[in-house]
């Protein structure tokens, strides 16, 4: 008899955890990216007195999936003259950085896939992966574009994990530890956010806003610039990959803050996870909001910003937080 | 240094109050072919022909041929036949190649007996480009009925 | 004449002709020859004049070069000609005395074929390799091989050496068909070299071939944002050639009209100019104001963006009381909206950083390039056509100029900015105003024929100088209509500032300028 629970015996009760979490992690990925195309569309055509997506389905709901049959449907082209391989690998190796990441994000008290003690490094060096596959996929593409697309985000995104680091840290030393629950377990007393940690806080959210490529820090794609950046040659279901991994990047980054700043799934009443998606979803209508108020800054002055404002500030707050916590 | 950044957070917090306010406004479009809003009186679609004062039946035409001569992108083709025992010429055919045609109007203010007009047909759409050689005396007998 | 007299006295062997400004629109009209044309441009650059238009007209008997030097400060303008051999024709360049020459030169040389000797860069501006002929010569005169092979010179793909990025014809950063091959280094520019001719329709020979009547359609195709601007700059020249009176009313209308063409074009300009920069929010807001307008213009004209309202004598048909009091709303609501422009742009600090201290042009820029419009008010010269040569209603209506100091991006942002509440202000004065009486003058002919000359006319389109160039042999059909464009010049000075800068920078100048493709390539 093969039921459930044999096959859970079989291939014992940790694997069969990761297993369905990573099936769910799917679903949540691909779910998300779908609703946040929709959220992204109304959000930019309200603020411009536009009414966005209306025709299929209620309120356009139902968009975001014919755009996806459209993507999944449509022929994939391939340029003449790529590098076949890295053409090839840079949408799959975009994909899998923002499905780890999922792992060890705590949903709620118990839904989590896995707590791993080390949580944020696992989160931080992945999503450092990412930028690999801009480079693979600028690369492989044999486009002027996609090249300053690629090299512009490579630049960017080590000059934006260092404070993005720096601000994660005084918060690991107050929760004393790196795992993810611990930290949102820290914060029953309250937010990290308004315990001196707001300019960790801020910092951290412009950081992220940078390393998602998002306005006005949107450089490696800059379209009045680059055309479309790194993705200029790529066509659909690849281009959906990296516009699904640029949502799910969008979310993990507002995942973290959360945890860290917000008191992740901590608040009254609702349950857990509703609040979890409340304070995250909040913050990712607050990048939309960057994205459809500001301009785009020049590359030089968003290297400047980062080494000279971020992260000495980011410097100073760590330095600051260890000190009082030694006293 | 640190004013700079202050006065710059404030102008950024200022930018994003505009598009919040703008985020719950009403929006300002038509939800076009839902709504559709009013053609002016004077909007240039393409020309038509106008009926007589005396005789509604028949076009003011007299098939001179000044609309023909004086449009700049030849789009028209006045094309009369003179009957037995009339005297005038009469009109049969009206051809407006409205591809090439700029509205301009030249052709309604040339014409001696203001027998041209503007229609307010504002969205012709045809797979077909044959469709838009329009024949006015057609469309001007189909108005007719 | 003062400049007569000088002129006399730097080259004895000339003789200036004073012209009935009224009748040809200048002053002085001088014959040079090959020998003495460069030092004429020489003495001309180190009197402050730019060079205003230079074009060819084909007498068959012989070819004629016009040169237009003009003066930024008053109102002077000289007409030099430059009679050549139609056989293997050939004249010395100016091009390294006036920069803008440049692109003359070329232009001339494709339409006509007259050689420029010393001029370093003699390949198609606006044509392709597929012409046998010489477009705008009067007879059939085939294209040499070997003037084919200096034409198609120009090969950037082909060069092994150097990073070279095409901006456009199809990037989202050139608004239109503009072709920009960039050499680079890295994310700086070494060379930027404008390419254009993809929206070439040939409106000049067009002209050649239509009465001044079936002409009317073609004006507002060349600046489809100023649409009425250049409809007018066509009506008022030809009115000037035939020595017609327009009735008062008409005037002032034209005025009205053409002012709420300016703010409507520039307000396309901004929401473009933002986009260029990566905010694309202002863009539909101004595409909100700007439809207003479109609604105000199109219940009067019958048209949203190719108006040809205005008519030889008056106007296409009166305005209306509605009319009035949509324009007056208008104003109102137009007003209101700048403070929250200013809030959502103005003063936005990641937009200062951006368009701050980029571009700078100094001061020779006006003289080298004959730049204008904002462009050339943004470095502090209050030169506009409305002021310096009016037309219309312009000279009874007081109005200021809005000037920078800067000349850079942000200076020229501000000056358009500026120009919307003049304009505004124009608009308010010229209805209070706004006589009774009749719109057309009466007796127009059917059929226009003015009398034999020509005539160099201009109007300050919403991107600056456009000057008319109409030579008339008596018949309805223009002999040669010569149309200097704004943007034009404007774009010229784009190789001198993007060098070196880096591409961002680069493309948030080349919206500065508020280019408009089918102007440039008519």
């Amino acid at each position: 008899m093969c039921t459930l629970d044999n096959i859970i015996q079989i291939i014992g009760k940790e694997v069969a955890r990761l297993i369905l979490g990573l099936i769910g992690v799917l679903v949540v990925v691909v779910v998300n990216a779908l609703v946040l195309t929709w959220v992204e569309r109304k959000v930019s055509g309200h603020m411009q007195r536009r009414i966005g997506p209306k025709e299929v389905g209620p309120y356009g709901l139902i968009q975001p999936f014919a755009d996806g049959l459209k993507l999944l449907a449509k022929e994939l082209l391939t340029p003449a003259n790529v590098d076949k391989p890295l053409y090839y690998l840079a949408p799959v190796i975009v994909f899998i950085p923002v499905l780890v990441s999922f792992i060890v994000i705590p949903f709620d008290g118990f839904l989590q896939v896995k707590d791993i003690n080390v949580g944020i490094l696992v989160i931080l060096a992945f999503s450092s992966l990412s930028v690999l596959s801009i480079l693979i996929a600028g690369w492989g593409s044999n486009n002027k574009y996609s090249l300053i697309g690629a090299t512009r985000s490579v630049a960017q995104n080590i000059a934006y994990e260092i404070p993005l680091l720096l601000t994660l840290l005084p918060v690991v030393f107050m929760a004393n530890s790196l795992s993810l629950r611990d930290i949102v377990e820290a914060q029953r007393e309250g937010w990290f956010v308004w315990r001196w940690q707001f300019f960790a806080f801020l910092i951290y959210f412009i950081a992220a806003t940078a390393e998602t490529n998002r306005t006005p820090f949107d450089l490696p794609e800059a379209e009045s610039e680059l055309v479309a950046g790194f993705h200029t040659e790529f066509s659909g279901m690849r281009f959906a990959l990296f516009f699904l991994a640029e949502y799910t990047n969008i979310f993990i980054a507002s995942a973290i803050a959360t945890t860290f700043f917000l008191g992740g799934y901590l608040g009254p009443v609702l349950p857990g996870v509703v609040w979890f998606f409340i304070k995250t979803y909040f913050l990712v209508f607050v990048i939309m909001w960057f994205r459809w108020t500001f301009p785009r800054v020049r590359f030089d002055q968003l290297l400047n910003f980062s080494w000279k404002i971020l992260i000495p500030v980011a410097f100073a707050n760590l330095i600051v937080t260890g000190g009082i916590l030694k006293l | 240094m640190v004013k700079e950044v202050i006065t710059g957070a404030i102008s950024l917090l200022k930018g994003m109050g505009v598009t919040i306010k703008a985020f719950f406004s009403p929006v300002v479009t038509v939800q076009y072919p839902r709504e559709t809003i009013n053609i002016t009186p004077r909007f240039r679609g393409h020309t038509k022909l106008v009926a007589d004062d005396e005789n509604p039946d028949k076009t003011r035409c007299i098939v001179c041929g000044m609309c023909e001569r004086n449009c700049p992108s030849n789009s028209i083709q006045v094309i009369g036949e003179k009957k037995e025992g009339e005297k005038k010429k009469i009109l049969t055919k009206y051809i407006l190649n409205f591809t090439t045609c700029s509205q301009c109007g030249i052709c309604v203010e040339s014409c001696p007996t203001d027998a041209l007009a503007f229609s307010g047909d504002y969205n012709p759409a045809s797979f077909n480009k044959e469709t838009f050689y329009y024949d006015l005396v057609a469309e001007f007998e189909k108005r007719k009925k | 004449m003062e400049i007569s007299t000088k002129i006399k006295e730097s080259f004895p062997s000339l003789e200036p002709k004073e012209c009935p400004y009224e009748q040809n629109g200048y002053h002085l009209s001088i014959e040079a020859t090959k020998s003495n044309i460069v030092d004429i441009a020489r003495f001309f650059i180190k009197e402050d004049f730019y060079l205003a238009d230079l074009c060819c007209v084909d007498y068959i008997d012989y070819l004629e070069l016009v040169y237009f030097f003009s003066k930024h400060d008053k109102l002077l303008r000289i007409k030099v000609t430059l009679k050549i051999d139609p056989e293997k024709p050939s004249a010395p360049t100016i091009s390294h005395i006036y920069n803008i020459a440049h692109w003359f030169e070329r232009e001339i040389h494709e339409f006509f074929g007259v050689l420029f000797d010393g001029h370093p860069f003699m390949v198609y501006l606006f044509l392709h390799d597929q012409i046998d002929f010489y477009p705008l010569r009067k007879k059939q005169v085939p294209v040499p091989d070997e003037d084919k092979r200096l034409l198609n010179s120009f090969k950037p793909e082909e060069q092994e050496d150097g990073f070279f990025l095409n901006l456009g014809p199809q990037h989202p950063s050139t608004h239109g068909v503009l072709r920009v091959v960039v050499k680079m280094n890295g994310e700086y520019i070494l060379e930027a070299i404008p390419v254009l001719g993809y929206l070439h329709r040939m409106h000049e020979k067009m002209a050649e071939n239509r009465t001044y009547q079936q002409f009317y359609p073609n004006a507002a195709r060349m600046d489809y944002l100023g649409a009425l601007n250049f409809n007018l700059g066509y009506v008022t020249t030809v009115e000037k050639l035939c020595g017609i009176e327009v009735p008062e009313r008409a005037q002032y209308i034209r005025t009205i009209t053409c002012e709420l063409n300016r703010i409507s074009s520039h307000l396309l300009w901004l929401g473009a100019f933002l986009a260029d920069l990566g905010g694309l929010t202002p863009f539909l807001y101004t595409f909100d104001d700007r439809e207003q307008i479109l609604d105000i213009l199109e219940a009067v004209t019958g048209s949203r963006l190719t108006y040809s309202y205005f008519r030889f004598g008056g106007l296409f048909n009166d305005v209306d009381d509605n009319f009035v009091d949509g324009v007056k709303k208008f104003i109102n609501r137009l007003r209101s909206r700048f403070s929250m422009y200013d809030r959502l742009v103005t003063g936005n600090v990641i937009f200062i950083n951006r368009v701050k201290d980029i571009g700078v042009m100094d001061r020779s820029y006006p003289i080298r390039y004959g730049c204008s419009g904002p462009v050339i008010r943004s470095i502090g010269i209050p030169f506009d056509m409305r002021k310096h040569e009016p037309y219309a209603a312009y000279d009874r209506i007081d109005f200021k100029i809005a000037t920078g100091t800067n000349a850079d991006n942000m200076d020229r942002y501000l000056v358009r900015i500026q120009e919307m509440e003049n304009s505004l202000d124009i608009i308010e004065k010229a209805l209070k105003e706004l006589p009774t009486g009749p719109i057309k003058a009466d007796k127009i002919p059917k059929k226009l024929k003015p009398p034999k000359g020509d005539i160099y006319h201009t109007i300050e389109s919403p991107r600056g100088e456009l000057g008319i160039y109409i030579v008339s042999d008596e018949s309805d059909v223009p002999y040669r209509m010569r149309w200097r464009v704004p943007s034009y010049s404007n774009l010229m000075t784009f190789p001198e500032l993007a060098k070196g800068t880096l591409i961002a920078d680069a493309i948030a100048t080349l919206g500065s300028y508020d280019l408009v493709i089918p102007e440039i390539d008519r």
